[in-house]
């Protein structure tokens, strides 16, 4: 029998001993691929029209965009499909003039055909892109007076169609080909998309990955330096982080709190700055926002009740900054000529905001449903939920942490189901028409079931800026815009959030840019 | 035993039925997916059309009826999140998780065998005590911590094996140890306790005055008959380790069926909740239906009793 034991003692060592020998030579190959890591695929869909703005990262690899954008957001004549365009005086005509010679991933030329048919196709009742409905109610008609030429009518003037049908947006913009949809049908497209970008797609394991391959050479990147590139999605960080580590991804979305520990193996980690704007606002009732919170002392007081900077250092690992104005998307502020001044920046003043309650009759406190959640890219949802309302209930304001998950949330906010309880969203920085689309569903009444604002002064800017062609005036009434709402204290700015992702070593330089929801991994590939 | 086969065929059938009503009424109690499809500018009227295009818009009787009536013939509709028909979405996971869970099984079988059959034959000694400790942790470590712990230095500071996916054999080693750990113990400690009832049993002490060998003893005439509990647990742990391993899934980003459920929930994708759940008890009755089968014929007693 003690023979026997040392049998089965000695086996089981020989299976352990044996099992990193065999795994190590079954991974100690060489790659020619650039492999990104990250935690969420979203729908993880391949066609443009399902797609909208979160699954940009990948889906710009294999598609072109009718005009491109520079990194930081700027339309650029060299990184899309309209190599010019051009309004007309009333600026309800808009001709683009399409990049000769481009191709198909199947060999067929994109011609101002296709480029119709997939702006028609995006906005069209299947999609489920960010800007469609904007699109669809702006857009008369297409015309294809040339194979390169593309002339988009609009009911109303507007300077608004180039951004949106580029890359700094959402997937409107993207070029499909119309012969081989039209051939194959929706579904199989969906499986099997074909773009002109400068990868194509190979294979999709739904949960697991996204392949692409190389074209020989693109005029967007010349000859690309990697042959693949493939997307792998990978929840759990602590396994990003040993993909790292081995050397078996090149790129990986980390979490603030982790930064530190990687910078100190020396792995390079890229920051996108403010990417974006962590708000709280109130949802709203039936008739606006409901008391205590419509009287502005309140709203002021629970904006001067909250610490900042400690809420930047300790729950996002010092990896924000303190934000000062509602919805302030930051990347545009350059665009419309408008400046944070010290002035509007929140201080810290528990004692003026115990004030300012007593002064609008709410010594004692009122009660308050804080609504808790995680979203993704804030993993620290709950805690920066809980954080925040005990700077609350410091004031005397009597909260109440309500867990639930974003969407249920959402439904309560649209549907104004509890007037008054508080939700935060972490939106994504962008330009200034992007900034002017998101105030137009969340600042302006008319918007209805977004709307976190219910401003007349308001509503009455954003729809002027509707109707306005003259760039100067539009700056002026989003700087207005601004304005207006940081003094009226229409939600509460909490912090800037700076996005980490940590690379390789041997990577090299990258360039994050500054466009919503977009990597700029073909920056990584250029062999320009 | 025909008999016998078919009224247990009949039960899974009924329990299917049953559960396809429950699955359908509690996917759509979790909220509405458009929340999550939708961009946040989508307007009343462009929820209007997507519930119609997605066919949300008829009443749940109609949607029910509609649901069933293509489930029978393998079509579970298409997910409302990924736009692929959930079928190929099943047929792309299931092979991913039929494959760990029996790799996971394999380990548990080769550990659990062995160490229970020692432990019971060395009562008392320190190969005992050591089963025993291997048992109470194998069922007191949280899974997600073991999956970490091995994710954190076996593959990512000693990088002797791969951290995820699955890409050969030796992607299969770290989630399948991580999922057969916690069975090793349940079955190492049943397996312990049905060797001491047959070893202490008359026919055994038999064997022994009659001179057999007693490796021989041990693991052919005692080991066969402390099986049948074994046998019967590890078929359920298999059904388990397919459904279930939604944990290891995640950590070891493992393409299987427990992570396809887990986004199906999470993005309120009604036809991906109803097809795993379906398939997922299909799983567990064809499993228990061989089990049961396998009893029935390993002890007759229990065919005749029924």
């Amino acid at each position: 029998m003690r023979r026997l034991s040392r049998g089965v003692a000695v086996s089981l060592l020989a299976l352990v001993l044996a099992v990193p020998a065999i795994a190590g030579q079954a991974w100690a190959q060489a790659k020619p691929d650039l492999t990104i890591a990250l935690s969420s695929f979203s729908t993880e869909t391949l066609d443009p029209a399902l797609g909208g703005h979160l699954v940009k990262y990948y889906l710009s690899m294999m598609f072109d965009y009718l005009v491109g954008t520079t990194l930081d957001g700027q339309p650029s004549k060299d990184g899309g499909i309209a190599t010019r365009w051009e309004n007309s005086p009333d600026y309800k005509r808009w001709t683009f003039y399409l990049r000769k010679g481009v191709k198909f991933h199947n060999g067929d030329d994109v011609t101002s055909e296709d480029v119709k048919f997939s702006i028609m196709r995006n906005i069209g009742p299947r999609s489920t892109t960010g800007y469609a409905g904007p699109l669809r109610t702006l857009i008369q008609t297409i015309e294809t007076p040339a194979p390169d030429r593309v002339v988009i009518v609009t009911k109303d003037p507007t300077l608004i169609i180039p951004t949106y049908l580029s890359r700094s947006l959402s997937t409107e913009g993207m070029v499909l080909p119309k012969k081989y949809i039209e051939q194959v049908g929706d579904d199989v497209f969906a499986r099997k998309p074909v773009g002109s970008g400068p990868y194509k797609f190979v294979e999709q394991v739904t949960g697991s990955h996204i392949k692409l391959t190389a074209v020989d050479n693109h005029w967007r990147i010349g000859t690309p330096k990697y042959k693949n590139m493939i997307f792998r999605l990978v929840p759990e960080e602590t396994t990003r982080l040993a993909l790292l580590r081995r050397g078996d991804v090149d790129v990986a979305d980390v979490s603030r709190e982790r930064v530190k520990e990687l910078e100190k193996e020396s792995f390079p980690v890229h920051f996108r700055r403010e990417e974006s704007i962590l708000t709280m606002w109130w949802i709203l009732g039936p008739d606006g926002l409901p008391a205590p919170m419509k009287d502005k002392r309140v709203r002021e007081a629970m904006n001067l009740a909250i610490d900042r900077a400690e809420v930047a250092q300790s729950v996002f690992a010092g990896k924000a900054d303190p934000a000062a104005v509602p919805l302030g998307l930051s990347w545009s502020f350059k665009d419309i000529g408008f400046k944070v001044t010290p002035e509007m920046a929140y201080p810290y003043d528990p004692a003026r905001a115990k004030k300012l309650l007593a002064d609008a009759g709410f010594a004692a406190g009122f009660p308050l449903d804080v609504y808790a959640y995680q979203l993704p890219g804030l993993p620290e949802g709950k805690t920066f939920a809980e954080a925040v309302s005990g700077y609350w209930e410091k004031v005397g304001i009597k909260i109440k942490l309500v867990p639930v998950d974003y969407p249920a949330f959402r439904k309560n906010w649209v549907d104004r189901k509890t007037p008054g309880s508080v939700g935060y969203f972490n939106i994504a920085n962008r330009d200034w028409i992007g900034t002017y689309a998101l105030l137009e569903k969340m600042a302006y009444t008319p918007a209805k079931a977004n709307d976190t604002v219910n401003d007349p002064e308001v509503d009455g800017m954003i729809a002027q800026v509707m109707r306005q062609t003259d760039k100067e005036k539009i700056n002026t009434l989003m700087r207005n815009i601004y304005t207006r709402i940081r003094s009226e204290h229409s939600g509460m700015p909490i912090v800037y959030l700076h996005s980490a992702y940590a690379t390789g070593k041997k990577l090299g330089k990258w360039n994050t840019g500054s466009v919503m929801y977009d990597l700029f991994f073909d920056e990584l590939a250029s062999g320009k | 035993m025909i008999r016998f086969v078919l009224s247990r065929l009949l039960q899974s059938l009924v329990a299917l039925a049953i559960l396809s009503v429950v699955v359908f009424i509690l996917a759509r109690a979790t909220g509405d997916p458009l929340q999550l499809i939708l961009p946040m500018s989508a307007t009343p009227e462009d929820y209007a059309e997507a519930r119609r295009y997605l066919g949300l818009d008829r009443p749940y009787l109609a949607q029910y009826l509609s649901f069933v009536g293509h489930a029978v013939t393998g079509d579970f509709g298409m997910s409302l999140r990924a736009r692929r028909p959930v079928s190929e979405l099943i047929r792309e996971r299931l092979p991913n998780s039929l494959s760990l869970a029996a790799f996971a099984m394999s380990v548990s079988l080769a550990i659990a065998f062995p160490l229970g059959v020692l432990a019971a034959v060395k009562k008392g000694t320190g190969v005992d005590r050591a089963a025993q400790v291997i048992a109470v942790l194998g069922q007191s470590l949280p899974t997600f911590w073991v999956a970490i712990v091995l994710v954190e230095f076996v593959a990512g500071r000693l990088q002797w094996l791969p951290a995820a996916g699955n890409e050969g054999f030796s992607s299969y080693i770290l989630p399948g140890f991580t999922l057969g750990w916690f069975v090793v113990a349940g079955m190492m400690r049943l397996l312990r306790s049905a060797m001491l009832e047959v070893l202490d049993s008359e026919y055994v002490k038999l064997a022994r005055v009659k001179g057999v060998v007693e490796g021989k003893v041990v693991w052919v005439h005692a080991l066969k008959n402390a099986l049948i509990p074994v046998i019967t647990f590890a078929g359920i742990y298999f059904a388990i380790l397919v459904t279930t391993a939604i944990v290891v899934e995640t950590v070891f980003a493992w393409p299987g069926i427990g992570r396809l459920a887990y986004e199906g929930i999470s993005s309120r994708d009604f036809p991906v909740i109803q097809a795993v759940v379906l398939t997922t008890a299909a799983i567990v009755a064809v499993v228990n239906l061989g089990v049961d089968c396998l009893y029935a014929v390993i002890d007759p007693r229990i065919r005749y009793a029924r």
